[in-house]
Protein backbone atom coordinates (compact mmCIF):
# COMPACT_ATOMS: atom_id res chain seq x y z
CA UNK A 1 0.00 0.00 0.00
CA UNK A 2 1.10 3.40 -0.71
CA UNK A 3 2.64 5.40 2.13
CA UNK A 4 3.05 8.66 0.65
CA UNK A 5 0.16 11.03 1.67
CA UNK A 6 -1.21 14.13 0.05
CA UNK A 7 -1.09 16.74 2.14
CA UNK A 8 -4.97 18.00 2.47
CA UNK A 9 -5.42 21.27 0.69
CA UNK A 10 -6.60 24.20 3.01
CA UNK A 11 -10.19 23.92 2.25
CA UNK A 12 -10.06 20.41 3.02
CA UNK A 13 -8.79 21.36 6.81
CA UNK A 14 -10.94 23.98 7.18
CA UNK A 15 -14.05 21.86 6.18
CA UNK A 16 -12.84 19.27 8.65
CA UNK A 17 -12.31 21.47 11.42
CA UNK A 18 -15.88 23.24 11.13
CA UNK A 19 -17.71 19.86 10.80
CA UNK A 20 -15.85 18.31 13.52
CA UNK A 21 -16.52 21.13 16.04
CA UNK A 22 -20.07 21.40 14.85
CA UNK A 23 -20.69 17.96 15.37
CA UNK A 24 -19.24 18.08 18.96
CA UNK A 25 -20.80 20.91 19.96
CA UNK A 26 -24.04 20.09 19.10
CA UNK A 27 -23.95 16.75 20.91
CA UNK A 28 -22.81 19.08 24.23
CA UNK A 29 -25.49 21.25 23.96
CA UNK A 30 -28.19 18.20 22.81
CA UNK A 31 -26.66 16.40 26.07
CA UNK A 32 -27.10 19.48 28.06
CA UNK A 33 -29.95 21.00 27.40
CA UNK A 34 -33.12 21.17 29.67
CA UNK A 35 -35.56 21.65 27.13
CA UNK A 36 -36.51 18.42 25.27
CA UNK A 37 -37.18 20.64 21.69
CA UNK A 38 -34.20 22.53 22.11
CA UNK A 39 -32.11 19.13 22.07
CA UNK A 40 -33.71 18.32 19.68
CA UNK A 41 -32.53 20.93 17.19
CA UNK A 42 -29.27 20.30 18.26
CA UNK A 43 -29.42 16.73 17.58
CA UNK A 44 -30.65 17.69 14.09
CA UNK A 45 -27.68 20.19 13.50
CA UNK A 46 -25.53 17.46 15.30
CA UNK A 47 -26.82 14.41 12.81
CA UNK A 48 -26.30 17.21 9.67
CA UNK A 49 -22.61 18.41 10.62
CA UNK A 50 -21.98 13.79 10.80
CA UNK A 51 -23.17 14.21 7.59
CA UNK A 52 -20.86 16.31 6.10
CA UNK A 53 -18.22 14.48 7.95
CA UNK A 54 -19.23 10.94 5.53
CA UNK A 55 -19.43 13.54 2.79
CA UNK A 56 -15.59 14.21 3.40
CA UNK A 57 -14.95 10.61 3.72
CA UNK A 58 -16.50 9.94 0.19
CA UNK A 59 -19.14 8.42 1.71
CA UNK A 60 -21.65 10.23 -0.43
CA UNK A 61 -24.46 7.49 -0.35
CA UNK A 62 -24.54 7.58 3.42
CA UNK A 63 -24.44 10.89 3.75
CA UNK A 64 -27.92 11.62 1.84
CA UNK A 65 -29.01 8.52 4.07
CA UNK A 66 -27.81 10.03 7.12
CA UNK A 67 -29.96 12.93 6.42
CA UNK A 68 -33.04 11.32 5.59
CA UNK A 69 -33.05 8.57 7.84
CA UNK A 70 -31.69 10.29 10.94
CA UNK A 71 -33.16 14.50 10.50
CA UNK A 72 -35.91 13.23 8.56
CA UNK A 73 -37.58 9.75 10.00
CA UNK A 74 -36.33 9.61 13.66
CA UNK A 75 -36.41 13.17 14.16
CA UNK A 76 -40.22 12.69 13.42
CA UNK A 77 -40.55 10.03 15.96
CA UNK A 78 -38.98 12.16 18.19
CA UNK A 79 -40.83 15.39 17.85
CA UNK A 80 -43.74 12.79 18.02
CA UNK A 81 -42.91 11.73 21.57
CA UNK A 82 -41.96 14.98 22.94
CA UNK A 83 -45.09 16.16 21.61
CA UNK A 84 -46.92 13.22 23.98
CA UNK A 85 -44.97 13.87 26.93
CA UNK A 86 -43.74 17.69 27.22
CA UNK A 87 -42.27 18.01 30.22
CA UNK A 88 -38.97 19.85 31.37
CA UNK A 89 -36.73 18.02 33.47
CA UNK A 90 -36.84 20.29 37.17
CA UNK A 91 -33.18 19.35 37.65
CA UNK A 92 -31.35 17.62 34.45
CA UNK A 93 -28.39 16.47 36.33
CA UNK A 94 -29.69 13.97 39.21
CA UNK A 95 -28.28 14.20 42.27
CA UNK A 96 -29.29 10.96 43.84
CA UNK A 97 -26.30 8.66 43.11
CA UNK A 98 -24.21 11.50 41.95
CA UNK A 99 -20.93 10.11 43.44
CA UNK A 100 -21.53 6.71 41.70
CA UNK A 101 -23.00 8.83 38.49
CA UNK A 102 -19.56 10.82 38.42
CA UNK A 103 -17.58 7.65 39.10
CA UNK A 104 -18.85 5.99 36.27
CA UNK A 105 -18.29 9.20 33.78
CA UNK A 106 -14.72 9.49 35.72
CA UNK A 107 -14.19 6.06 34.38
CA UNK A 108 -15.53 5.90 31.03
CA UNK A 109 -13.44 9.40 30.50
CA UNK A 110 -10.10 7.25 31.41
CA UNK A 111 -11.25 4.55 28.87
CA UNK A 112 -12.00 6.86 26.24
CA UNK A 113 -8.45 8.71 26.75
CA UNK A 114 -6.78 5.30 26.69
CA UNK A 115 -8.46 4.98 23.48
CA UNK A 116 -7.68 8.09 22.18
CA UNK A 117 -4.09 8.04 23.11
CA UNK A 118 -3.83 4.52 21.47
CA UNK A 119 -5.26 5.79 18.45
CA UNK A 120 -2.73 8.57 18.23
CA UNK A 121 0.22 6.50 18.81
CA UNK A 122 -0.80 4.56 15.92
CA UNK A 123 -1.27 7.34 13.67
CA UNK A 124 0.99 6.56 11.45
CA UNK A 125 -0.19 2.61 9.97
CA UNK A 126 -1.78 2.99 6.71
CA UNK A 127 -5.18 2.41 8.27
CA UNK A 128 -5.26 5.50 9.87
CA UNK A 129 -3.97 8.26 7.44
CA UNK A 130 -6.07 7.98 5.10
CA UNK A 131 -4.99 8.65 1.49
CA UNK A 132 -6.79 11.26 -0.89
CA UNK A 133 -6.94 9.22 -3.61
CA UNK A 134 -9.62 7.03 -3.86
CA UNK A 135 -9.53 3.30 -3.98
CA UNK A 136 -12.14 3.09 -6.69
CA UNK A 137 -13.39 5.97 -9.03
CA UNK A 138 -17.03 5.21 -7.38
CA UNK A 139 -16.02 4.69 -4.61
CA UNK A 140 -19.22 5.38 -2.05
CA UNK A 141 -21.70 6.55 -4.19
CA UNK A 142 -25.39 4.44 -4.59
CA UNK A 143 -23.93 2.15 -7.90
CA UNK A 144 -20.93 0.61 -5.97
CA UNK A 145 -22.37 0.43 -2.54
CA UNK A 146 -25.62 -1.00 -3.63
CA UNK A 147 -23.83 -4.09 -6.17
CA UNK A 148 -22.09 -4.94 -2.71
CA UNK A 149 -25.21 -4.46 -0.79
CA UNK A 150 -27.61 -7.00 -3.09
CA UNK A 151 -24.46 -9.27 -3.75
CA UNK A 152 -22.35 -10.12 -1.24
CA UNK A 153 -25.32 -9.02 1.97
CA UNK A 154 -28.56 -10.09 0.32
CA UNK A 155 -29.44 -12.13 3.18
CA UNK A 156 -28.36 -9.68 5.88
CA UNK A 157 -30.12 -7.20 4.09
CA UNK A 158 -33.43 -9.26 3.84
CA UNK A 159 -33.36 -9.87 7.17
CA UNK A 160 -33.18 -6.15 8.34
CA UNK A 161 -36.21 -5.60 6.87
CA UNK A 162 -37.48 -8.36 8.69
CA UNK A 163 -36.72 -6.25 11.65
CA UNK A 164 -37.70 -3.08 10.62
CA UNK A 165 -40.89 -4.76 10.05
CA UNK A 166 -41.34 -6.46 13.44
CA UNK A 167 -39.99 -2.89 14.88
CA UNK A 168 -42.75 -1.44 13.35
CA UNK A 169 -45.36 -4.40 15.14
CA UNK A 170 -44.05 -3.83 18.15
CA UNK A 171 -43.81 0.06 18.53
CA UNK A 172 -47.77 0.22 17.59
CA UNK A 173 -47.93 -2.83 19.95
CA UNK A 174 -46.34 -1.36 22.70
CA UNK A 175 -47.60 2.27 22.63
CA UNK A 176 -51.22 0.94 21.63
CA UNK A 177 -53.62 2.56 24.72
CA UNK A 178 -54.11 -0.82 26.91
CA UNK A 179 -58.37 -1.84 27.00
CA UNK A 180 -59.59 -3.19 29.89
CA UNK A 181 -61.76 -5.59 28.02
CA UNK A 182 -59.37 -7.51 25.77
CA UNK A 183 -57.06 -8.11 28.31
CA UNK A 184 -54.57 -4.88 27.28
CA UNK A 185 -52.30 -5.26 24.80
CA UNK A 186 -49.81 -3.02 26.42
CA UNK A 187 -47.63 -4.41 29.51
CA UNK B 1 -7.47 14.52 5.85
CA UNK B 2 -5.85 12.20 8.13
CA UNK B 3 -8.40 9.53 9.28
CA UNK B 4 -7.13 9.44 13.19
CA UNK B 5 -8.51 12.40 13.49
CA UNK B 6 -12.05 11.18 12.26
CA UNK B 7 -11.57 8.54 14.86
CA UNK B 8 -10.73 11.29 17.70
CA UNK B 9 -13.95 12.99 16.68
CA UNK B 10 -15.57 9.73 17.08
CA UNK B 11 -14.29 8.93 20.59
CA UNK B 12 -15.29 12.23 21.57
CA UNK B 13 -18.74 11.55 19.91
CA UNK B 14 -19.29 8.51 21.59
CA UNK B 15 -18.08 9.81 24.97
CA UNK B 16 -20.66 13.03 24.84
CA UNK B 17 -23.68 9.85 24.05
CA UNK B 18 -21.86 7.97 27.06
CA UNK B 19 -22.27 11.02 29.08
CA UNK B 20 -25.30 12.03 28.27
CA UNK B 21 -26.87 8.09 29.01
CA UNK B 22 -25.47 7.61 32.71
CA UNK B 23 -26.31 11.45 33.66
CA UNK B 24 -29.52 12.31 32.15
CA UNK B 25 -32.42 10.71 33.88
CA UNK B 26 -35.15 11.65 31.17
CA UNK B 27 -35.46 8.53 29.31
CA UNK B 28 -35.95 11.10 26.08
CA UNK B 29 -32.31 12.94 26.36
CA UNK B 30 -31.01 8.81 27.16
CA UNK B 31 -32.62 7.73 24.11
CA UNK B 32 -30.95 10.89 22.00
CA UNK B 33 -27.87 10.07 23.64
CA UNK B 34 -28.06 6.79 22.04
CA UNK B 35 -28.40 7.81 18.76
CA UNK B 36 -24.94 10.16 19.18
CA UNK B 37 -23.52 6.64 20.01
CA UNK B 38 -24.63 4.85 17.27
CA UNK B 39 -23.63 7.82 14.71
CA UNK B 40 -20.42 7.83 16.20
CA UNK B 41 -19.81 3.80 15.58
CA UNK B 42 -20.90 4.27 11.77
CA UNK B 43 -18.44 7.41 11.47
CA UNK B 44 -15.93 5.01 12.69
CA UNK B 45 -16.95 2.39 10.55
CA UNK B 46 -16.80 4.72 7.93
CA UNK B 47 -13.03 5.88 8.51
CA UNK B 48 -11.92 2.49 8.87
CA UNK B 49 -13.75 1.24 5.57
CA UNK B 50 -12.06 5.11 3.57
CA UNK B 51 -8.35 3.40 5.34
CA UNK B 52 -9.03 -0.16 4.11
CA UNK B 53 -10.03 1.00 0.92
CA UNK B 54 -13.47 -1.49 0.97
CA UNK B 55 -16.65 -0.92 0.98
CA UNK B 56 -18.38 -3.00 3.00
CA UNK B 57 -17.78 -0.73 5.93
CA UNK B 58 -20.56 1.24 4.45
CA UNK B 59 -22.82 -1.71 3.37
CA UNK B 60 -22.31 -2.24 7.76
CA UNK B 61 -22.97 1.32 8.43
CA UNK B 62 -26.35 1.15 6.21
CA UNK B 63 -27.60 -1.75 8.25
CA UNK B 64 -26.33 0.41 11.87
CA UNK B 65 -28.40 3.15 10.50
CA UNK B 66 -31.95 0.72 9.95
CA UNK B 67 -31.03 -0.35 13.67
CA UNK B 68 -31.10 2.59 14.94
CA UNK B 69 -34.52 3.02 13.21
CA UNK B 70 -35.71 -0.16 14.55
CA UNK B 71 -34.56 1.27 18.42
CA UNK B 72 -35.88 4.63 17.91
CA UNK B 73 -39.27 3.34 16.81
CA UNK B 74 -39.54 0.42 19.56
CA UNK B 75 -37.10 2.36 22.21
CA UNK B 76 -40.16 5.69 21.93
CA UNK B 77 -42.89 3.22 22.16
CA UNK B 78 -41.54 2.11 24.86
CA UNK B 79 -41.37 5.36 26.68
CA UNK B 80 -44.62 5.93 25.95
CA UNK B 81 -45.94 3.45 27.36
CA UNK B 82 -43.97 3.65 30.73
CA UNK B 83 -45.41 7.37 30.83
CA UNK B 84 -48.89 6.00 30.05
CA UNK B 85 -48.63 3.79 33.23
CA UNK B 86 -46.18 6.31 35.72
CA UNK B 87 -47.07 9.32 34.86
CA UNK B 88 -43.30 9.98 34.43
CA UNK B 89 -40.44 9.47 32.44
CA UNK B 90 -37.72 10.14 35.17
CA UNK B 91 -36.00 6.58 34.67
CA UNK B 92 -35.18 7.07 38.46
CA UNK B 93 -38.95 7.33 39.39
CA UNK B 94 -39.42 4.01 37.53
CA UNK B 95 -38.56 1.48 39.55
CA UNK B 96 -41.97 -0.81 40.09
CA UNK B 97 -39.88 -3.79 39.64
CA UNK B 98 -37.37 -3.34 42.71
CA UNK B 99 -40.04 -4.01 45.08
Amino acid sequence: MNLMLHAPSQLEKVAFMALAAGVLGFALVTVTRKSAVGALMALVGAFCALAGLYATLSAHFLAVLQILVYAGAIMVLFIFAVMIMNRDEDNPIALRGLFLRATGVIATGYVFYRAAWIVVRERQTDVLSTASTLPIPDYGTVASVGRILFTDFLFPFEAISLLLLAAVVGGVLLSRPSRPSDGGGAI
Amino acid sequence: MPGYLYILVSLALFFIGTTGVLLRRNALFVLMSLELQLGAGSLALLTFARGLGDQKGHVVAFFLMALAAAEAAVGLAVVVSVYRTNKTIDLDGVNELRN
